[in-house]
């Protein structure tokens, strides 16, 4: 599913995000990215969703390069990526139905079948009653799970999700985690970034990647390994 | 095409979004465009008018060849017959004396009683020579040459100052073509890239989602169009309106001035501007959406 082999991240700026990262992550894994504030957390998700490019090394999601010129195939590879956002970007003055229907009207399902899934993945999250609801009108969590409605009812082999947890309270960060991990299948990745580790303790078959300042650890169902990231 | 047609509402919605979030400008826009593309129809509408004129007044060129006073009779005909077989003529005809003056005493109306003022009829008979406009000096030339012709008359300077007004309408027409052509291409792209602006969160989220540029665009450039149409549809109904009444009001008072068949020059004018809205408006959301890439 993911594949980087030595990728590294340097912003215009000259910060430099990534280091050397070298990581495969296989179809149906379910990946928690921990680490502090400013650890290169969003900065790998960017990456991954080909939003920036490596600045060195090799990075293929499904298979495509992240890389530029590669900007067509790309987009395209988006479309079966399913991503929440950790600021939601949800597209204010539509209801929540139409958000969700947002995601899928280019990717040529028939209407009848869009809309369906849209309302499937709404009522799954528990908003079913919202769908007519303009977003602008729905409290923070609502907005959260209308979030991963919209990346979900597209029925991607990718889900990524930004700090899902970031403004949430231990109860309905834990239901939020619940809710997008139960996506998760033998054809679908999920890949959660976190800085809530106490909420993620409890799982047994996860992958877990630790960003911590100078190192990224990965932690595979027991497995780990360590790699300078400085 | 499917996939098209199931958007087709969502795009007419989000058309209509990105004019409503911009509704002042939107309504300054729409009637800037109404105004230029009404301009644009006046231009036209003269243009049309104006030509037609230019078309009779070439079919009724004419010279006349007035006769040497010691020619006999007998020898008219035999000039008749060889100024008809010039190249560019098109009719030659005969007047004689008395219609000479029975067209004089038709042209003078309610003043020919000044004709009585004369013991006998002041006219000469001439030969009227319809021509083709462009061959007027070289024939008239030719006529003047004649043996028994005296002297030629020929109405080429007002021939020559019509034409022209036509030539000075067209390059002033194209000036205002290209003058409407840029001012609504400004207009619109201006109000596309304030619509991109104001809409740049759900661009962003879109292109994450993966969405072509021909979806995140299409509307923009519908709301272009929409524009453009409407104005050219209030330029199209105010001139509309302005021909019906010039209509109404020369067919009275000018009579003689040749207008083109009103129905057929409502239906081009509409048609054109119609047209042209829509390319200009096409143009103008695209050459937004590109400064904006």
């Amino acid at each position: 599913m993911i594949e980087a082999k030595g990728v590294s991240l340097r912003y215009p700026d000259g910060t430099l995000a990534l280091k050397g990262i070298d990581l495969e992550i296989g179809t149906g894994e379910l990946v928690y990215i921990t680490g502090p504030s400013g650890s290169g957390k969003t900065s790998l998700l960017k990456l991954l969703m080909g939003v920036e490019y490596p600045t060195s090394g090799s990075l293929k999601v499904m298979g495509q390069p992240i890389a530029k010129g590669q900007e067509g195939n790309i987009r395209r590879l988006r479309k079966r990526i399913g991503p929440v956002f950790q600021e939601f970007r949800l597209i204010q003055g539509r209801t929540a139905l139409e958000n969700v229907m947002m995601g899928m009207r280019f990717l040529g399902l028939p209407y009848r079948q869009a809309k369906e899934n849209a309302q499937n993945a709404l009522a799954r999250l528990g908003l079913g009653h919202k769908a007519l609801s303009m977003v602008e009108n729905l409290s923070w969590g609502e907005a959260q799970r209308i979030a991963i409605a919209r990346a979900v009812a597209r029925k991607p082999r990718l889900i990524m999700a930004d700090e899902p947890t970031g403004n949430l309270d231990h109860d309905n960060a834990l239901i939020i985690l619940d809710l997008l991990t139960s996506f998760r299948d033998t054809n679908t990745t999920v890949i959660i970034t976190t800085h809530a580790t106490h909420l993620i303790g409890r799982q047994e078959h996860a992958t877990f990647i630790r960003m911590d300042g100078g190192s990224i650890s990965v932690e595979r169902r027991g497995k780990a390994y360590e790699k300078s990231l400085v | 095409m499917k996939k098209a047609l199931y958007n087709a509402p969502y795009f007419m919605k989000e058309a209509g979004r990105v004019l409503w979030q911009n509704r002042l400008s939107g309504i300054f826009s729409f009637l800037s465009t109404g105004l230029i593309l009404f301009i644009l129809a006046v231009i036209v509408t003269c243009w049309s008018v104006g030509n037609l004129l230019i078309k009779t007044v070439q079919d009724e060129a004419e010279i006349s060849a007035y006769l040497d006073q010691n020619i006999g009779e007998e020898q008219v005909p035999g000039l008749v017959e060889t100024i008809k077989g010039m190249e560019g003529v098109r009719d030659v005809k005969l007047v004689d004396r008395e219609e000479a003056y029975g067209r004089m005493k038709e042209i003078l109306g309610e003043e020919a009683g000044v004709l009585g003022l004369f013991d006998e009829n002041p006219f000469e008979a001439f030969i009227e020579v319809r021509i083709s406009l462009g061959e007027l000096g070289k024939i008239a030339e030719r006529v003047e040459g004649l043996k028994g012709i005296s002297h030629v008359r020929d109405n080429r300077e007002v021939l020559e100052r019509v034409q022209s007004i036509t030539i000075g309408l067209k390059r002033f027409g194209c000036l205002i073509i290209a003058a409407v052509g840029i001012s609504t291409l400004v207009i619109v792209s201006h109000m596309i890239r304030q619509g991109i602006y104001n809409n740049r969160v759900q661009i962003g989220t879109l292109r994450l989602l993966g969405a072509p540029e021909s979806f995140i665009g299409f509307p923009f450039v519908l709301a272009g169009l929409l524009l453009t149409l409407v104005g050219g549809l209030l330029a199209s109904f105010v001139i509309v309106f302005l021909i019906n009444r010039a209509y109404s009001a020369m067919a009275g008072s000018l009579p003689f001035i040749p207008l083109p068949a009103r129905s057929q020059l409502v239906t081009g004018l509409v048609l054109f501007v119609s047209s042209v809205s829509i390319l200009l408006g096409v143009l103008g959301s695209l050459f937004g959406l590109r400064s904006t890439e």
